[in-house]
């Protein structure tokens, strides 16, 4: 017995003098070790690369992780000095809870200003409005949906492209004809992982031209005409057209490899017509060889007589609040607005460049790209004209509206049409209501929220208030 | 003689019709395929090439073995789509995982095997009220405590290190609990003999009880082991560097929900670094699961 723990831990021990003496570390006072929250792929080492060759006296590292290692960190006061915010509801988050630097002392100084980027994203970097508005993040690219399909697809099954301007009903006749033609065998529209119908529906909800909350943020939209109809416009897409891919079709292809990973799978495989993405979805053209001279893009189908719109949002890097190389983070924030960084994301694919002044025709973005079609990139340009951030209220937490906005969704998902027990709009309607709720709620228990209340109502709050939603 | 179970089964077996048996023998294969086929179509997943796994329509076995994949997550060859390595420290994660369950499991039967022994041979005032606050600990979700634990090692400087990985592992109250039982069925009579001619504590301990203790303390070695062995959570909250990831934290850069990842795609890639990163744990399993069964059975059998 003595014996066998005794070479066991020689053993350990080994291992572990090896790994220790073989391990690389920063040695500090050398150099500045920055650590940015973000994913680790091949484009993000080559941007980290350049990035230390410009700043010799910086280590930029990337510091893998998901929410819950970033809630650990910064609750403990060791979180990384950059992070990257995948959307305007995280970023609300970070802010309430205090994380984040507020920028606008040093963005434009610095040359990491909104102004440097797309109009249309400017909401989804900041907090507030006109004096009042604060940047929080600077982008490290910019998206807005379009409609991707495979040429070679349409083509096998005989449909005509889309078409820039056309409609919803346009849409559904395409995608019909698709499942039709195809006898089942092609998916009309590859679903794009989980929470894709939240994505979806944030993309109708901003084609119909509704709004998350009233412009004062008080009150909640989700009962409003658009967002009726864009919910209604979801539920018939998947159960009265079925062209939109079923609750257990959608877990199906979710579970095959992270995010998105089995939608466009199916859709590179050829398995599905349409997806609908961002430009970064040109970043996994480069594995499947062939692809890249079959795909197109089409901006999103437009409601009515209203323009094309859809969501736009930017995967952004923000500064911690409490990093001690502050100055080193915004070095690296002039470096994603710089022309060296938009270069790299214009040649990579991974949606749009931040600077919004370098890349402005298809022809620039397909001399770089693995997509050599002009009109492919085009078009994701074309999107970013009517885009949208979506908005958000500061009487109310981003994480549980994104939370119950995904769980009606899901009860819309799973309505059964031949014996319906509810419909979307009641639905969308009990959204809204919870939603007022809760902000009477938290207008109450924070004083804070009341101050704020008070400047916008011009009075107190009463609980008077809560009872009559306003 | 023969045990008395094994003559009452062999009895029970003669009088059971052979159609009862073979029907039962049908409904286990059927269920026993079932929770196979998806290990056989990940193994064959990982010898199939892009084109291969992306193909239409469900096939599980490879049109072409191709053995290629395996090299490209060791970073031995390039990704054969775009040309370039992936530039994982995959063999490094392997080592790190081995030594991170290792040295836990080391460390967890000792210090259990210890606390056990002074909770049931030793008798001393307060032990049982001691050892059930010991024991409530296990009732704590873990995710309550990562905060306050991860936060006393930021303060110690143990963050992104291989001591803050695994020194708070070292301890367990389930593994207590489980030698606790095992050391309690071993007479005392033993403990009695033994300070007759002079033996202390420490000699009682290390020269009677753990030999005795052997099926219990491999089936916690194997448990701990194996659950160490994929544990992400821990490992992820405290490490930075990529050369610390243990093989669930770095599998992350192949998995991660992300709209920008070139890996996520690769379905082939990801299986076959999926069969290297179980490859151990199930090696462990086949070896060791009937001494693992047997010591978590005589723990509960009072003797």
């Amino acid at each position: 017995m003595g014996r066998t723990f005794i070479i066991l831990f020689l053993c350990v021990l080994g291992l572990y003098a090896g790994l220790e003496l073989t391990l690389q570390r920063h040695r500090p006072g050398t150099t500045v070790r920055l650590r940015w929250a973000t994913d680790d792929n091949p484009a993000r080492r080559e941007q980290i690369a350049a990035f230390n060759a410009l700043h010799p006296g910086v280590e930029l590292t990337i510091d893998l992780g998901d929410y819950n290692k970033r809630i650990v960190q910064c609750a403990t006061r060791t979180g990384p000095d950059i992070l990257d915010i995948y959307s305007i509801g995280d970023m609300v988050t970070y802010v309430q809870a205090g994380i984040l630097e507020d920028l606008t002392p040093y963005a434009d100084s610095l040359g990491f200003g909104i102004d440097k980027t797309y109009p249309a994203i400017a909401g989804a970097l900041s907090l507030g409005s006109g004096k009042d508005m604060r940047q929080y993040r600077f982008p490290c690219n910019v998206w807005a949906d379009c409609v991707i399909y495979n040429k070679r697809v349409f083509d096998e099954l005989g449909i005509p492209y889309p078409v820039a301007g056309w409609t919803y009903d346009d849409f559904i006749v395409t995608a019909k004809s698709i499942r039709e033609r195809s006898r089942g065998t092609v998916l009309a529209l590859a679903n794009s992982g989980v929470g894709a119908n939240v994505w979806l529906y944030k993309d109708l909800l901003m084609g119909h031209g509704g709004r998350f909350f009233a412009p004062d943020g008080l009150t909640s939209r989700f009962g409003s005409e658009q967002s009726l109809a864009a919910a209604r416009l979801y539920y018939e897409m998947m159960h009265v057209h079925h062209i939109l891919a079923t609750p257990s079709e959608a877990a199906a292809l979710s579970s095959q490899g992270g995010w998105g990973a089995g939608g466009f799978s199916w859709f590179c495989g050829g398995k599905a017509a349409m997806v609908i993405a961002g430009r970064w979805f040109s970043v996994v053209v480069r594995n499947y060889p062939g692809l890249a001279q079959e795909i197109a893009a089409v901006i999103l189908p437009r409601v009515g007589d209203l323009p094309s719109a859809g969501m736009v949002d930017a995967r952004a890097a923000g500064v911690n609040r409490l990093s001690p190389h502050q100055k080193e983070a915004f070095a690296f924030l002039r470096y994603l607005a710089s022309q060296e960084y938009a270069d790299g994301i214009a040649a990579d694919g991974d949606a749009l460049p931040p600077l919004s002044g370098l890349y402005t025709t298809g022809e620039q973005l397909s001399a770089v790209n693995a997509v050599k079609s002009p009109e492919f990139h085009q078009a994701f340009i074309d999107a970013m004209v009517n885009a949208r951030p979506i908005d958000y209220s500061p009487f109310m937490d981003a994480g549980p509206t994104e939370r119950w906005i995904k769980e009606r969704l899901d009860a819309i998902d799973n309505i059964n049409p031949r014996q319906p027990q509810t419909t979307s709009e009641e639905i969308m309607k009990g959204l809204g209501r919870e939603v007022d709720r809760q902000i009477q709620i938290n207008i109450e228990r924070r004083p804070e929220l009341r101050r704020s209340y008070r400047e916008i109502a011009g009075r107190e709050w009463s609980p008077d208030d809560s009872r009559s939603g306003r | 003689m023969t045990d008395l179970p094994s003559r009452r089964v062999r009895a029970a077996r003669r009088g059971r019709p052979k159609g009862r048996s073979i029907m039962r023998f049908a409904v286990l294969c059927c269920i026993g395929f079932g929770i196979a086929i998806p290990f056989v179509w990940m193994m064959a997943t990982s010898f199939k090439t892009r084109a291969d796994a992306d193909s239409p329509g469900f096939r599980i076995m490879p049109s072409r073995i191709s053995v290629d994949n395996y090299p490209v997550i060791l970073n031995a060859r390039p990704d054969p789509g775009t040309g370039k390595k992936l530039d994982l420290d995959f063999g490094r994660w392997y080592l790190n995982s081995i030594f991170y369950a290792s040295a836990i499991c080391l460390l967890q039967v000792l210090t259990s095997a210890m606390a056990a022994y002074a909770f049931s041979r030793i008798k001393w005032r307060g032990r049982d009220t001691v050892f059930l606050l010991y024991l409530s600990t296990m009732m704590i979700p873990g995710a309550v405590l990562m905060i306050p634990t991860f936060g006393i090692m930021a303060g110690l400087g143990l963050v992104d290190t291989y001591h803050g990985l695994v020194i708070p592992a070292a301890f367990t109250a389930f593994g207590t609990f489980l030698l606790r039982q095992f050391m309690l069925s071993i007479p005392s009579s033993l403990d009695e003999a033994a300070t007759i001619d002079g033996a202390n504590h420490w000699t009682i301990f290390w020269t009677i009880i753990m030999p005795l203790s052997r099926p219990g303390l491999v089936a916690l070695a194997i448990v701990t082991f194996m659950a160490e062995y994929k544990s992400l959570f821990w490992p992820l909250i405290m490490t930075q560097s990529s050369q610390l990831f243990t093989l669930p934290v770095g599998m992350l850069s192949l998995t991660l929900p992300t709209s920008s990842t070139a890996y996520a795609q690769q379905t082939e890639l990801i299986m076959a670094a999926t069969v290297m990163n179980i490859a151990p744990m199930i090696i462990v399993f086949v070896i060791f699961q009937k001494l693992m069964v047997k010591g978590l059975q005589m723990g509960a059998v009072k003797g």
